[in-house]
């Protein structure tokens, strides 16, 4: 494997060196002669995000379902459904019952009764979230291309770009894991408040959808606006360069000219599960493993940088006239600089599903990532799929695309205005 | 708890959600109530006549943090009287029901703000009334009706209730009844050591210990304890290789099925089987025409039913050698619906919308059933093999579920008429 000299790139070589210098101005020097970065370098301090299992979010409150780029959980439960429902009054009526539901739920409140006193009543609210506190729930719902086919004559209010995505480059996805009329994302700081949720909500859902799959996530694999940056299972830091500014959001993330229930704060949400090969990757030495993400292992820096947020410089070559950043590096192919300044937010989580049938941890990346144009996943994903260094030790083994309509106002539900 | 969280939402409401349904829902203010009447009375007025028909609407609302149900007239004179209930914002509330003395006389389920208004009638006598809102602050409003008392008298949907189940012994007897025959011809069948007539005869006598199964699988023969499984009827007749206690050893219709389909063998073990079975389900027969049957235990017993199909049968656990688990599927499916039949004209009183639900899911898995169908297999349905349950088990539990989770609510139902 062609990784750069290792001794030439350590960061700790480099500290200091040349100081001064932007990083703008520095193409073409040496790795040798890196300085700090300057002022791209404002990175959130403290790797200790705190967690108040109190403190709870409105599901009314603001334009945007909760759950975008409200702060991320340590904790996600991602589940889809398919459809039964014959008619669009069924799903109208599960649309309302959850946005109640939800609502409940987000305030660390039961959905109902745990224990009605009436003699041989079940449970209405399963009873495992009581007194647990709302632990910062935030359950974000999307329609799936399958809700606008001919079932239920909702064709005409079809979000304009919800397609189901196309065949992707080293796609290896597997049905069972695959597609759903619906989506729910619940993400917590308490996983058991976040199980809850989804629980309740699929057997309010009985006869109208049956479940379909559902990743169980931990340990936040994005940062959002203010968090510092988390690591995904590979041990790197992912989400340096994700979007933290609210007008990229609104550049990157919100529709503005969808159909009109889309409108004021929708979005599109991409989920992959991504499976990691993660013995095999253990075994990779740590300069390749560098190379391959084009950043340093321990404090997330670049290859061309000194600190975690500092720019990039996908030009720069070392002494031998080699590129530092390897251009199949997975940072070099997802970077908006190659990719028409195409953003995407993402909002990952970590996952485990024990041990596969050969012995070895089952692992991966519970991707899901929010942007105004699903074309803009496609694109990034198609670079990636081609010929991301990353490649020989993932694979995208379950997909969805939904459209998440905007946060509904107090005494109205989800996508209400869809039917 | 929640209403620290939705104060101050209110002025965003005004910016609405572009279309919404029926001009319900997108107001915050619990003094508009959305009720489709058109009356302005204070509180304590009676509900408004329109043609000879008193109108209340119900408001479910949100109000300084407590879910609330709110009448806009508290009484009315008797006659037919018509609830209009909306939910404007009240996200903890999802029903509403009209009570007197426990009993339900009318009820709306799956209310939710932003959902149109909802509306249910019922001739009302003279009396005291109860609105029950499950989680409202409170949960029960009282309602006044003025005027003669009802000339019908309260108890018809008990009386119906009891008299479906009542019935139903009947039908249970029939089963077991069906049942010896079925073991009868099995045994013989054994007997004369011709094994594709012994499998027929296997596969043709389990359904109606299926159909049942929940109704009586309670018993202990007299002189036995009831942890002592050499008493326990059920064990000796249906127990499987999975939950066998070594005391006893294995007895019943799956020892017989193990020597059938697993050995492909009829030993002079196999025709002993085969006669203990029917001795002890002429046992069991004997017993079960003792039972008698509250409406409740219809209720329940349709539902263990549904339990067993989810832990036994979806799995295939049920008929690990001759792999007919769907008629046995189909059989416990026949005997939950027939509970559920005999309680339908009472319980189609008490809770229309359930009775239409539950009868949808029925159909719903009726006709699922009906696509695995094969004529030419034992028991009249596909076998129920390794593959077919990778491809099928998933749709099969699904369906099942949303049945069993509505049957779930049939006895809290029941137990209030």
């Amino acid at each position: 494997m062609a990784a750069p000299d290792s001794g030439l790139s350590r960061r700790r070589l480099l500290g200091g060196a040349g100081a001064g210098v932007a990083v703008g101005a520095a193409a073409g020097f040496g790795v040798g002669r890196w300085t700090d970065g300057g002022t791209a370098s404002a990175a959130p301090t403290g790797g200790l995000d705190a967690v108040d299992l109190n403190s709870s979010t409105d599901f009314y409150t603001g334009a945007h379902q909760s759950g975008i780029d409200t702060p991320q959980q340590r904790y996600c439960v991602f589940m889809t459904f398919d459809l039964t429902a014959s008619t669009a009054q069924e799903l109208q009526v599960l649309l309302a019952r959850w946005s109640a539901a939800i609502a409940q739920c987000m305030a660390g409140e039961p959905v109902g009764s745990v224990a009605p006193d009436r003699a041989g009543a079940v449970a209405v609210d399963t009873g495992e979230a009581l007194d647990l506190g709302p632990a910062s729930l935030t359950v974000t719902v999307g329609l799936g291309p399958g809700v606008f086919d001919e079932r239920l004559g909702l064709a005409s209010r079809k979000p304009k770009l919800l397609a189901d995505l196309p065949a992707l480059p080293s796609d290896q996805l597997r049905p069972e894991l695959s597609g759903g009329d619906l989506s729910v994302q619940a993400c917590a700081d308490d996983p058991q408040v976040a199980y809850h949720a989804v629980r309740d909500l699929a057997r309010m859902g009985r006869g109208v959808v049956n479940t379909r799959w559902v990743v169980l996530g931990f340990g936040r694999a994005s940062a959002g606006p203010g968090q510092s940056t988390p690591r995904n299972l590979m041990g790197f830091k992912d989400g340096t360069r994700n979007i933290k500014e609210s007008a990229d959001l609104d550049e990157f993330v919100w529709v503005e000219d969808d159909v009109d229930w889309m409108n004021g704060g929708g979005t599109y949400q991409v989920a992959r599960k991504i499976r990691m090969d993660i013995e095999i990757w253990d075994a990779d030495d740590v300069a390749d493993q560098q190379r391959i993400f084009a950043r340093f292992k321990e404090d997330g820096a670049p290859l061309t940088g000194n600190h975690e947020f500092d720019t990039p410089d996908f030009s720069a070559t070392d002494d031998t006239g080699q590129p530092v950043i390897d251009p199949t590096s997975h940072d070099a192919h997802a970077a908006h600089e190659h990719n028409n300044g195409i953003r995407i937010f993402r909002r990952g989580y970590n996952f485990t599903d024990g041990i596969n049938e050969v012995g070895q941890l089952d692992a991966g990346l519970m991707f899901v990532a929010y942007m105004n144009d699903p074309d803009h996943f496609i694109q990034l994903q198609t670079r990636l799929g081609r010929s991301d260094a990353l490649n020989e030790y993932i694979a995208h083994i379950g997909s969805g695309i939904f459209a998440v309509p905007p946060a509904p106002k107090k005494g109205s539900y989800l996508a209400q205005g869809l039917f | 708890m929640p209403s620290r969280l939705r104060s101050g939402v209110g002025l965003l409401a005004a910016a609405a959600v572009a279309a919404s349904l029926a001009g319900c829902g997108s107001d915050d203010s619990s003094t508009d109530a959305a009720g489709s009447d058109s009356t302005s009375g204070g509180s304590s007025t009676e509900g408004a006549s329109d043609s000879g028909v008193s109108q209340v609407a119900i408001t479910m609302a949100n109000q300084g943090g407590a879910d609330t149900c709110t009448l806009d007239h508290d009484s009315a004179q008797a006659g037919p009287v018509t609830f209009t209930v909306t939910n404007q914002s009240a996200t903890g509330l999802t029903e509403v029901e009209l009570l007197q003395d426990q009993k339900i006389l009318g009820e709306k389920e799956s209310l939710a703000p932003g959902l149109p208004s909802v509306e249910f009638t019922v001739t009302l006598g003279g009396g005291d009334y109860q609105i029950y809102c499950p989680g409202g602050d409170p949960e029960l409003v009282p309602f006044t009706v003025t005027g003669a008392a009802a000339t019908e008298p309260v108890g018809d949907t008990q009386q119906a209730l009891q008299d479906g189940a009542t019935d139903y012994a009947t039908y249970v007897d029939d089963q077991v009844a069906s049942m010896v025959r079925g073991a009868q011809g099995l045994q013989a069948a054994a007997e004369s050591g011709d094994l594709p007539a012994a499998q027929n005869a296997y596969a043709n006598a389990r359904i109606y210990y299926e159909r049942i199964e929940s109704d009586v699988d309670g018993f202990v023969l007299d002189g036995f304890p009831p942890t002592d499984n050499h008493g326990n009827l059920d064990y000796l007749i249906d127990m499987r290789a999975s939950n066998l206690d070594p005391d006893v050893g294995w007895h019943g219709f799956h020892a017989v099925e193990r020597d059938l389909f697993g050995r492909q063998a009829i030993t002079g073990s196999t025709k002993q089987l085969a006669a203990e079975l029917t001795d002890n389900v002429t046992k069991l027969s004997t017993l079960a025409k003792t039972l008698t049957y509250k409406p409740e235990d219809l209720a329940n017993g349709a539902a263990g039913l549904l339990e067993e199909v989810q832990a036994n049968k979806i799995s295939g656990e049920e008929e690990e050698f001759s792999h007919i688990d769907l008629v046995d599927f189909a059989g416990n499916v026949e005997g939950a619906q027939q509970s559920f039949a005999y309680l339908k004209p009472g319980l189609g009183q008490i809770d229309g919308t359930l009775t239409d639900t539950i009868e949808q899911r029925f159909d719903d898995v009726t006709a699922m059933l009906d696509t695995y169908r094969d004529p030419n297999e034992l028991g009249g349905y596909q076998r129920y093999t390794p593959e077919l349950k990778k491809s099928e088990a998933n749709q099969l539990s699904q369906t099942v579920q949303a049945l069993q989770d509505s049957l779930s609510r049939l006895a809290e139902k029941v137990a209030t008429a």
